[in-house]
């Protein structure tokens, strides 16, 4: 049964019935990707115009900066893993989605949820717990709707019609398990039955730093093995070592969070963990790049071409670059200087917008098409998009480091009094709300062009924009390594 | 890789790892870590917030102000040098915090010692000045947001000023016949923060963290 060339009528049957759930969790996601950025943009005036909306209790800052982040992780970033997860498994499993209808019902009451946890958290509910701010009553919703979701990205799999289990599988499946596990262990550990003292503080740093490298990047990388081969037409460069990389990958993120601790009143040897896990880096960093670089290789030229390959490309070198600055910023000197600075927040945003975000567009770039029959109405906004996205995210990351380590700099420096930090930092600062405006414009080019294309009351007159080129290939599901 | 079960075993025993290893042995290790009574007086510390101040601590929550304040003193920094405390912070010093936020950003300055910071100032002063930072931060030179939404400002009774109205002067002040009263929210975060302050030297944790007598030093 397992032909990797599976037949182009078998795909679209598979295609169509992933087509509801997979367009309205996509829907859902733009909607609050457009409001997580109008919020981000708000939080990030604020920290150079300290009386931009402080009048206004709900977008106080200590309420808007979280609210936005939340809404960006789990309004955005949930909506879309949902959706091209399950999209991803039907098609690599060779199964279809079956009785998608109740993906629709989950993903309504997810999306209450997130509604419920964003106003609570504007509205003063807030635990105050980092990326755990949603008050209390909205956490069994939240687990509810996962369960319900998760369970058919993993029966899809278990009912999968294919003898390989190819890489992108791997991480969707361990993206899918990690997430209720951190998510209810630390809402017990928090909020349930609270843990005493600055153990309070290791939870959390689990938690968060989970999200990121269990959830949000392995995300990221299982949408990159799957489209380059698949766009390319050829195998992922050194396939044998991928095992290797995800295997080594998986378990430097589950020691990881202790580098969010370094100096912190905790017991020593939980920073060094983590700092130790840091160092094992490199080697699944190496594994990626000649799987995924190696694979583009000197096509450079035709991947650019593709608005999904050149998104997935930024997506590579952002997770390249997010490893590096890890490991150099973890090390206790450096982290010193650097923690409780504006560049931590920029390493969090590389891995959720650069790493996962991008490659997002990338597959809806891909997707919507299949699934609506009709092509995206403006390139030109594509291109708008991609450029917004890419010197965005580009000019954010540079800000949030550059200015973090001058930041950290002068708040070790005691001859500078603390009241001239805030100024000295100001330029960075509005360098980064510059970069969210760009980003947010991205966003709304994506929006129009994405209910242009999936609302059912356009007749698909529009012209047909072919931008995503490259013809439907069979994918080449790692079968040659597999040999 | 083809075998679906072996993935999923292989991923539960990392979960189950991460989660023995980074949780559950911390907890095992200092979950029970309680209060220090000191050895002379019989005193207990930290004691815990008092009812005002714990009610302070949910309107610390509610308003994010973990967003940009951390509370933790750290060695090796220039913490100690810009006087946000006197020492360290231990483990010991949150075991009765019933909520436990370190923070992650210093866009304001810690606050772990916020209490202890303006030194030996009546407590009705130190009030005073945490509700100006609060209400109009510009009138006592500070950058951060106003939270003006935690004051009322009304009418004064002829002859009965409040005596919790803020004496505010410049262009913080209220408009003539108009004073500016704390709410019950704004008493209640005020009290938490003054209650902020790690003074007690443990004398173990001081043992512990005391730098070893020079004629040891690389005795091994």
């Amino acid at each position: 049964m397992n032909s990797p060339v599976s037949s182009r009528a078998e795909q679209e049957q598979i295609d169509a019935t992933t087509k509801w759930p997979v367009l309205a969790f996509l829907g859902s996601a733009v909607f609050w990707l457009v409001v997580g950025g109008v919020f981000q943009l708000g939080a990030s005036i604020q920290t150079h115009s300290p009386t931009f909306l402080a009048e206004c209790e709900w977008f106080a800052h200590g309420r808007l900066a979280p609210a936005a982040l939340d809404v960006l992780v789990y309004g955005w970033g949930f909506n879309a893993a949902f959706a091209v997860s399950l999209w991803l498994m039907a098609r690599l499993s060779l199964a279809s989605l079956r009785h998608g209808g109740w993906l629709l019902i989950a993903g309504k009451f997810w999306n209450i949820g997130v509604f419920l946890g964003v106003v609570g958290v504007l509205g003063g509910w807030s635990t105050s717990y980092e990326l755990l701010e949603f008050p209390r009553f909205t956490v069994l919703l939240l687990i509810a709707a996962y369960a319900m979701i998760a369970v058919w990205v993993v029966t899809t799999f278990s009912l999968r019609n294919t003898e390989n289990v190819f890489a992108s599988q791997w991480y969707l499946l361990a993206a899918a398990f990690f997430f209720p596990w951190l998510y209810s262990i630390a809402q017990v550990m928090l909020l349930k039955a609270p843990v005493a003292g600055t153990l309070q503080a290791i939870v959390d740093a689990w938690y968060v730093s989970g999200i990121y490298t269990l959830w949000f990047i392995p995300l990221g990388l299982a949408i990159a093995y799957y489209f380059l081969p698949k766009l390319l037409g050829r195998p992922i460069n050194l396939y044998y070592t991928a095992p290797l990389g995800f295997w080594w990958l998986i378990s430097c993120g589950v020691l990881l969070g202790g580098i969010r601790l370094i100096n912190a009143p905790v017991p020593v040897w939980v920073p060094t963990l983590g700092i130790a896990s840091a160092l094992l880096l490199p080697l699944p960093l190496v594994v990626v790049a000649l799987n995924l670089l190696g694979t583009i290789g000197r096509d450079a030229g035709r991947a650019a071409a593709s608005p999904t390959l050149s998104f997935i490309g930024l997506s590579i070198v952002s997770f390249l670059a997010w490893g590096v600055l890890t490991i150099v910023t973890s090390a206790r000197g450096v982290a010193t200087t650097f923690q409780f600075t504006l560049g931590p927040a920029g390493l969090d945003w590389l891995a959720l917008y650069g790493v996962f975000s991008t490659a997002a567009f990338g597959a809806a770039y891909f997707i919507v098409p299949r699934l609506t029959g009709r092509e995206w109405a403006s390139p030109a906004l594509v291109r708008a998009h991609f450029w917004s996205a890419a010197l965005g995210l580009g000019l954010f990351t540079v800000a949030s480091l550059v200015g973090g380590f001058k930041q950290g700099a002068l708040l070790n420096d005691p001859s500078v009094p603390f009241g001239d930090i805030g100024p000295a930092l100001a330029p960075w600062l509005a360098a980064r709300s510059v970069a969210l405006i760009l980003g947010a414009i991205g966003h709304l080019a994506f929006a129009v062009n994405f209910f242009w294309a999936a609302c059912p009351v356009n007749s698909g007159k529009c012209r047909p924009a072919v931008v995503s080129a490259p013809p439907d290939l069979p994918a080449p599901v790692g079968s040659e390594a597999h040999a | 890789m083809k075998n679906g079960l072996l993935i999923f075993v292989g991923l539960f025993t990392l979960a189950a790892l991460s989660w023995a290893v980074m949780l559950l042995a911390p907890h095992r290790q200092y979950g029970g870590l309680g209060p220090a009574v000191d050895p002379v007086e019989g005193s207990v510390h930290p004691y815990g917030t008092s009812g005002l101040a714990a009610q302070g601590r949910l309107v610390y929550q509610d308003l994010g102000c973990a967003t940009c304040h951390t509370q933790q003193v750290r060695l090796g920094t220039a913490d100690l040098e810009r006087k946000w405390g006197a020492r360290p912070s231990y483990a010991r010093d949150y075991v009765k915090d019933g909520v436990v936020l370190l923070g992650s950003s210093r866009l304001g300055p810690d606050l772990r010692n916020v209490g202890a910071r303006l030194g030996d100032v009546p407590a009705a002063e130190y009030a005073e000045w945490f509700h100006k930072v609060l209400y109009a931060p510009s009138s006592v030179a500070a950058r951060k947001p106003a939270h003006p939404f935690l004051y009322d400002v009304r009418p004064v009774n002829p002859g009965q000023a409040s005596h919790k109205a803020l004496r505010l002067t410049g262009s913080a002040a209220p408009a003539a016949g108009f004073e500016v009263v704390p709410t019950p929210r704004a008493e209640a975060l005020v009290a938490y923060l003054t209650s902020l302050k790690d003074t007690y030297e443990y004398p173990d944790e001081t043992k512990r963290n005391a730098p070893p007598p020079a004629d040891q030093k690389g005795g091994h």
